[in-house]
Parts: structure tokens; C-alpha cells; sequence
């Protein structure tokens, strides 16, 4: 089990499993009603224990008829009841004035959120997403035009909605439990699809507002020691198709030792223009261009070059 | 000895010398259903091993034999030939070919010419098919060989902007949705022309009005491939932006097409498959069928209400929460007449005589993974739990325990039954019934776990997982390892079956519809003798024995 899965993390959890349980319920009785009976009868009614004249041609009953039709449709209709509640619940947006909004952006193969400005005007940008507990959160997605549909699922909570391109989509969610929720890409995406992966931190408020409220890359308790150059790169989903620890190929080709190989205007160019130069073996168009700042450009650059 | 169908044939054109020659160009309904066979169950085995080797490398976490771009492949070639080239056509070529003229006294169907064609459509169909899923590019000046990834469901924008030649694949399903109608047109035309005279609607047997229904669906649901086709191919060639966003197009609308094809597709699977139920049940009970007017009836309302209830499949898409709550509402009105066939067939059972033969083990051994599959496809239909589970492994389930384990397990159901009427012999029936049983236990110990894996949250189309997840692709592992030893047992014993198998005369099961009821077994060339006088219901019986009985110039006897 995922970790938070049993805990009812968000306020509809424990509805969708309530309205999953009386579907468990009542499928459990529809299909005993006919497997039960199924059952007995190849047992009571079999070859040896059954003479050919007391074979009864009953064709036609409308008592019988006319139940099994209409108790599994009003079960039916608790179905659809309860299928509909729950989703008025998942698709209402909450007020939007005493939510957080948070901007996610899905794209091959890595999520990213995008904070309002804090007081500051200092603009989060981080690859999990940390809430406060007991707040409504309002989650507006995309995905870039040119990339592929991407659907973004919280098990814990029980939701999960596309992410578009050329579309904005939206979710919403109010955790009601401190901890650590796994999110998954759960439509198909491409090659790395399976580990599309972010996790939802629900932390109490004074850890969320003092780190909001500061330009600290991570609250307190979820600091990473990590160098400019490697927070480029990870922040941008290099590491979503690149290797730079081990020779392993992703999608794209394995960075290790690349500062060896390579100068530093090679590297530039193809991350501005990937497709200038392929490396042998690979293809043209799978990698997109990015548009770094030449701060973050001279980081990440340092970073393939020396580790740092 | 009389010359039977396997000795004699009438050929689209010409009269060829060469047995190979004269089944290449027969126009025999039975022959023609044979070779469909053939052509099915070669692919139904290739897509089966990509399907184990997706098994073995989720045996663990991490990479184990194939990366994970290799695994992709292997989905969308499993899901490809498993949907498009063997569920889809299945049941209607093969039985819908061999049985379904049989059974309404006609000698062939109502142009053997077109049904010949047709055949060789399906088989262009499938070369075209399966070469859109092979790509070549020209890469710094060498071959680069590659394979589509982009799943069966060709999802844009992803299956445009990959390198898959998704423009093929929609060709290949426009020629195969093309012998998809004419096979459909062929049946109306039969059903509707060639019924032995006296047979209306009401006297014909259950698989009849299967096939039915099933022939209006591929008839109407069909075109809207070609629609799909003309679409892309605006975009492609002259850049028109209807799916693809970075071209201003909604990928969304994609999905609707698809789907509005590929949903009545489903009960285009499933109804046949239902029609063999409604054969089986009543001849091993020896009784006549419970509510023959309810299941006809319901098998036409489900191809009905199957067209309007495609948007059930776009619950997380971004779609309207109207037009789901419609979808919603409307998906639930396919499953009442589902479950009243049910309890008809039970009720059947009543005071009946219950041989427990190879066919009727497989019809009872599929009441109950159809209905798990029924039921867990209801839960589906309720959006909210829709949310939760789209996407994960319970939605791959409910569809492999609907598909399989209705479906398919129905064919097989079928093919035992009508396996001595097709060859004349009888197989193994131990070895036959050992192989259900091995199926039945692989089958469940496969699925059922994916259940409990997808409501904890393990979507599907995942080459790696959390670990949390490991137990139930384990338990899965083994289930398949079964499951694939039955499949191979169980060909075994219908090959050797063929081979070396008894004669069984023309009526083994002491069943009651016509195509039991041929001069001589296997079938001569032109069917019955004559043609009977059909002013009797299909199933009766009295004290367990056909009430109806025929000499071999189809003179009533009894």
C-alpha cells in the first residue's frame, strides 16, 4: 500500500471509498444472485440425479422476470446516485479567494509547480508540491503544445484528472493528514511513462508559510544539498532522460564525463538546439529546446563539467 | 461414404486442381470460417508471448530483461492484434461463418463471392496493420528500424508527434473495418433473405439474433473509422489542426472518435459471444431456453444503447461534467438487459438436466468471470469511482475479465461446441475439461489481483512500479505461467482432436438447432439436403430429447 493510502488523506478520500464500498456491497449480492443459484442447480439438477420425464420446460415466468429486472436497476440507480455525488464533490472547484492555486505543468517526463507570488514577489518553483494541512488547494494544469497528454493521479486521494495540452484542466484537493503522497502519471506518455513520479508533502502551516513566505528552495525538514547547476538540472527534468551518475542510457544519451568529452559552447548548443548535432545512435525531435537563463546556463554547465 | 465439405468446393473463380488453390479461392462459408480461424488463432498466440514477456519483466521492480521502450512496444502490439485483428472480427467470421447459415437452413451465405473478398480484405487488412506498427528512418544515412509505442488506443497528440505511422494504423483499420461491413451486410442480407421458410424472427436460435445485432453494429459503427481517417489525414498532409494542439486542434476530439468506434466494438464482441451462451445452455440442459424473447430482445437494445455510452471511457479527459453525468446515466441502462440474460440462462438450468460436457463447463466457468468482469465494469461507470480508477490496473481487470473471460473464453466455449460439427470428430473430452479447469484457475490467479493492485493506485501501461506493488504482479506472474500452459494443453488436445479423434455422427450433443440436424457429418458442400420447414421454436425438448427429428432428405420423423 502506497504510503497514506489508508488514512482518508483528503476530505472526499473517505466518500469515494464509502460510495466504492456500497458498489463492493451490492455487486457482491447481484453476483451471488446468479452464480448461488448457477451453482445449485449443476449440482441439484445433475445428469445422474435427474430422470428424463421430470425435465420441466418452464419457459416463462413474469413475477421472476419483472424482479430481476427492476431490483438491479434501482441498485443501478444508488450506482449512478452515489457516482454522481462524488464527482459533484472531486469537480467543484472550491472559492478560489481562500485556496491556494498552484500552477502544475506536466510534461514528458516530469511535473513542475509554479507558486503565486509571496509578499516579496519571490515565485516558488519546485518539483513536489508542499501544502499546508486542512487547505484547500486548487491545482491549475497544462502541458506544453508541443508534448503529449499526461494525467495527474494521487491515489492516496483518490483523483486524478488529464493534463492537456492546449487546455487548462483543474483539480482541487484539502488533506487533512500530515505525510507524503505519492503522485503518478497515470496516461500513457512515452518511454519513461512509469516514472513520471512527484510526491504531495502536506506539512502543518507555520513550516508552509514561513517557508512560502522566504525564497528558500524547500521548507524546513525537506532541504536538499544540492549545487545551482545540479537544481538546473533537475529542475528542468534533465535527469528525466539523462544520466550524469551512471552510463546508463534513459531516453537520451548518458551525460557521465560529457565535460571531458565536450566543450562548453557544444553543451549550450544543444540545449538550445538540441537537434544541431545528434549524437550517434539517437534520433532528431525527441528532445525539445530549452531557454535558460545564462545564470542558470553557466551553473548547469559547470555542473556537467565538474559534478558541482 | 458421402463427400463432405473438407472433399468438395465451389471457388470464387475457376475450378483449380490444387487443394491449396481450392481453399486460397473457396467461397464455402464453412471453409471460409476455418481459415479465419487459422489467420485469429496464429495471432492470438503471437500476441499472447508479447503479452508473458510484459509479465516476466514485471515479475520485479526495475529493469529485468527489456527496457522500458521495448516494453511499450509490447503493449501496443498485444493490444493491436488482441483488439483490432482477433476479438473484433473473431466470433463472427469463424461462427458467424461456419454456424450461422447452418442454423437458419440456408446453403451458404447470401453472396459467397463477397464473403470470399472479404476474407482477403481482413488479410490485407492485417498485413497493413501490422506494417503501420513497423517504421523506417532514414538517420544520418542508415536504416533505423522502429516499432510503435503508442499503445492500441493511438492516443494523440502522442501518436503524432512519435514517429508512428499513425496514418497507416488508421488505414489498416479502415480495410479491416471494411471487411468489417461487408461481413456485417453479408449477414443482414442472409439473415433477412435466405431464414428456411416458417423461420421468423422469433424461431430463429439465440446466436442468429447475436449475429444480428452484431452485423447492424459493424454496419453503422464502422464508417466512423473513415471519418477518423480523413481527419488525420487533413492534418498531415495539408496541415489542418484537428487533433494535434500545437496545430490549434483538441486532442480530446481524437479520443470521442475513437472511442465512438471502438465502444459498440466492445458489444460487437461481446453479443455473439452471448449468443453462444444462449446455445449452449439450453442444449446441456435439455430443456428448452427460459425467456428466448427477453434475450433476443435485450441483445438489441445493448447494440441500441452501446452507441450513445462512448464517453464513459473520457471520464478524467477534461470533458464536461454534463456530458458525464449523460454518459454516466446511459452506461447503466447496457447493463440491465446484460443481467437479465443472466438470470435467464440460471433459470434455464431449473429443472433441467445439467450434462457437465466440455461446452457447458466453459459456459458455466464463463457466467462467472463475465459477470466479475460485468459487475466491475459497472463500478466504472460511476464517475467518482471512475476518477480514482481510470488508468490503473482495475480498469485492465474489469476489461481482460469482460474480454477474456467473456469473450474469448465464449469462443473457446464455442469451439468445443461446434468442433464436432466442423471436423466430425470428437476430442479428448478428459483432456479437454482439464484444460478449463487449468485456464479457469490461470485466468483468475491473473486478473484477480490486478483488481486489488488498481484500486491501491498501480496504473496501467507502467514498465516499473513502486515496490509496494510487487506481490500482486508476482501472484499475477503466476497465474499467466498457468494460464499460457492451458492455452497450449488445451490446442493440444483440439489439434489432436482433428487428427485422431472419433467419428461422432451428426448430432453428439443431442442439441436441437438445425445445424445439428445435416445428412451426413463433417457437413456436405450445400448444407442440408433440402430445405426444412421450420414451424417449430429452436429449442424444444421433451423428456430431455429433441422433440424435433429430421431423416437425411430433411423429412420431419418424429
Amino acid at each position: 500500500m502506497l504510503e497514506g493510502f489508508g488514512s482518508r488523506a483528503a476530505t472526499f478520500t473517505a466518500d469515494i471509498d464509502h460510495a466504492l464500498w456500497i458498489n463492493l456491497v451490492l455487486s457482491v449480492v447481484l453476483f451471488l444472485s446468479v452464480i448461488a443459484p448457477m451453482l445449485y442447480f449443476a449440482w441439484k439438477y445433475r445428469e445422474s440425479n435427474v430422470k428424463d420425464e421430470n425435465i420441466e420446460n418452464i419457459i416463462h415466468h413474469t413475477g421472476l422476470e419483472i424482479t430481476w429486472t427492476l431490483i438491479p436497476t434501482l441498485m443501478l440507480a444508488v450506482f449512478f446516485w452515489y457516482g454522481y455525488t462524488t464527482m459533484r464533490t472531486l469537480r467543484t472547484m472550491p472559492d478560489a479567494a481562500s485556496s491556494i492555486t498552484v500552477a502544475v505543468q506536466g510534461k514528458k517526463w516530469s511535473w513542475d509547480y509554479t507558486y503565486a507570488a509571496n509578499a516579496n514577489g519571490f515565485v516558488h518553483k519546485t518539483n513536489d508540491l508542499f501544502v499546508p494541512v486542512d487547505q484547500n488547494v486548487i491545482l491549475e494544469m497544462r502541458a506544453p503544445l508541443n508534448d503529449v497528454i499526461h494525467s495527474f493521479f494521487v491515489p492516496a486521494f483518490r483523483m486524478k484528472e488529464d493534463v492537456v495540452p492546449g487546455r487548462l484542466t483543474k483539480q482541487w484537493f484539502n488533506s487533512t493528514v500530515i505525510g507524503n503522497y505519492d503522485v503518478e502519471c497515470a496516461e500513457y506518455c512515452g518511454t519513461r511513462h512509469s516514472y513520471m513520479l512527484s510526491k504531495i508533502h502536506v506539512i502543518d502551516r507555520a513550516t508552509y508559510d514561513a517557508w512560502f513566505n522566504s525564497d528558500a528552495k524547500a521548507p524546513a525538514g525537506f532541504e536538499v544539498k544540492m549545487s545551482k547547476g545540479q537544481e538546473v538540472f533537475e529542475g528542468n527534468g534533465c535527469n528525466g532522460c539523462h544520466s550524469v551518475t551512471t552510463d546508463a542510457i534513459l531516453v537520451g544519451p548518458s551525460l557521465m564525463g560529457i565535460g571531458e568529452k565536450k566543450d562548453a559552447q557544444y553543451i549550450k548548443d544543444s540545449i538550445v538546439t538540441p537537434d544541431k548535432v545528434i549524437a550517434p545512435g539517437f534520433s532528431a525531435g525527441v528532445m525539445a529546446p530549452f531557454t535558460l537563463s545564462d545564470e542558470d546556463m553557466k551553473a548547469l554547465i559547470g555542473y556537467l563539467k565538474d559534478g558541482k | 461414404m458421402s463427400k463432405s465439405y473438407f472433399d468438395e468446393t465451389h471457388c470464387a473463380f475457376g475450378h483449380p486442381k490444387s487443394t491449396f488453390m481450392q481453399w486460397m479461392l473457396t467461397v464455402d462459408h464453412k471453409r471460409i470460417g476455418i481459415m479465419y480461424a487459422v489467420v485469429m488463432f496464429t495471432f492470438f498466440f503471437v500476441a499472447v508471448a508479447a503479452a508473458l514477456t510484459m509479465r516476466f519483466e514485471l515479475f520485479a521492480p526495475g529493469q529485468q530483461f527489456i527496457d522500458a521502450h521495448t516494453f511499450n512496444q509490447a503493449f501496443t502490439l498485444h493490444g493491436v492484434i488482441m483488439v483490432f485483428l482477433f476479438i473484433i472480427p473473431g466470433i463472427p467470421a469463424v461462427f458467424g461463418n461456419i454456424v450461422m447459415p447452418l442454423m437458419i437452413g440456408a446453403k451458404d451465405v447470401s453472396f459467397p463471392r463477397l464473403n470470399w473478398f472479404t476474407f482477403w480484405l481482413y488479410i490485407i487488412g492485417c498485413i497493413v496493420a501490422l506494417s503501420s506498427l513497423f517504421n523506417f528512418n532514414i538517420a544520418d544515412g542508415k536504416l533505423v528500424f522502429n516499432f510503435a509505442d503508442t499503445g492500441w488506443t493511438f492516443y494523440a497528440p502522442y501518436s503524432l508527434n512519435t514517429d508512428t505511422n499513425v496514418v497507416t494504423a488508421l488505414v489498416a483499420a479502415f480495410i479491416l473495418g471494411m471487411a468489417s461491413i461487408l461481413t456485417g451486410l453479408n449477414f443482414l442480407v442472409t439473415i433477412h433473405r435466405l431464414r428456411a421458410p416458417g423461420m421468423d424472427f422469433f424461431k430463429m436460435p439465440l446466436f442468429v439474433w447475436g449475429i444480428y445485432a452484431t452485423a447492424w453494429i459493424q454496419l453503422l459503427a464502422t464508417p466512423v473509422v473513415g471519418i477518423t481517417l480523413i481527419l488525420a489525414l487533413l492534418e498531415k498532409y495539408f496541415g489542418i489542426g484537428i487533433f494535434d494542439p500545437s496545430k490549434g486542434g483538441d486532442p480530446v476530439l481524437f479520443q470521442h472518435l475513437f472511442w465512438i468506434y471502438s465502444h459498440p466494438a466492445v458489444y460487437l464482441m461481446i453479443l455473439p459471444a452471448f449468443g453462444i451462451m444462449s446455445e449452449i445452455i439450453p442444449a446441456f440442459s435439455r430443456r428448452e431456453i427460459f425467456g428466448y424473447h427477453t434475450i433476443a430482445l435485450s441483445s438489441a437494445s445493448i447494440a441500441g444503447v452501446g452507441y450513445l455510452v462512448w464517453g464513459h471511457h473520457l471520464f478524467t479527459s477534461g470533458m464536461s461534467d454534463t456530458a458525464k453525468t449523460i454518459f454516466s446515466f446511459l452506461t447503466f441502462f447496457v447493463a440491465i438487459p446484460t443481467g437479465v440474460k443472466f438470470y435467464d440462462w440460471v433459470a434455464t438450468m431449473y429443472k433441467g438436466k445439467i450434462v457437465l460436457a466440455t461446452p457447458m463447463l466453459w459456459a458455466l466457468g464463463t457466467m462467472i468471470t463475465f459477470a466479475i468482469g460485468g459487475l466491475s465494469g459497472v463500478t466504472i461507470a460511476m464517475i467518482g469511482a471512475d476518477i480514482h480508477l481510470q488508468d490503473t490496473y482495475y480498469t485492465i481487470a474489469h476489461f481482460h475479465y469482460a474480454m477474456l473471460g467473456g469473450v474469448v473464453f465464449l469462443f473457446f466455449a464455442g469451439i468445443h461446441y461446434w468442433f464436432p460439427l466442423v471436423f466430425g470428430k470428437m476430442y479428448n473430452e478428459t483432456r479437454a475439461k482439464l484444460a478449463f479447469y487449468i485456464l479457469f484457475i490461470g485466468f483468475n490467479l491473473l486478473w484477480f489481483p490486478m483488481f486489488i493492485a488498481g484500486y491501491y493506485g498501480m496504473p496501467r501501461r507502467y514498465f516499473d512500479y513502486l515496490p509496494e506493488f510487487q506481490i500482486y504482479h508476482q501472484i499475477s506472474f503466476w497465474g499467466a505461467i498457468i494460464f499460457v500452459s492451458g492455452l497450449i494443453f488445451m490446442f493440444y488436445t483440439l489439434i489432436q482432436g482433428i487428427r485422431k479423434g472419433k467419428p461422432c455422427g451428426v448430432n453428439p450433443w443431442n442439441a436441437t438447432t438445425l445445424e445439428w440436424h445435416l445428412p451426413s457429418s463433417p457437413p456436405p458442400l450445400e448444407n442440408h439436403t433440402k430445405v426444412p420447414y421450420v414451424d417449430f421454436r429452436p429449442y424444444e425438448y421433451y423428456h430431455g430429447q429433441p422433440v424435433v427429428k429430421f431423416d437425411e432428405n430433411m423429412k420431419r420423423i418424429d
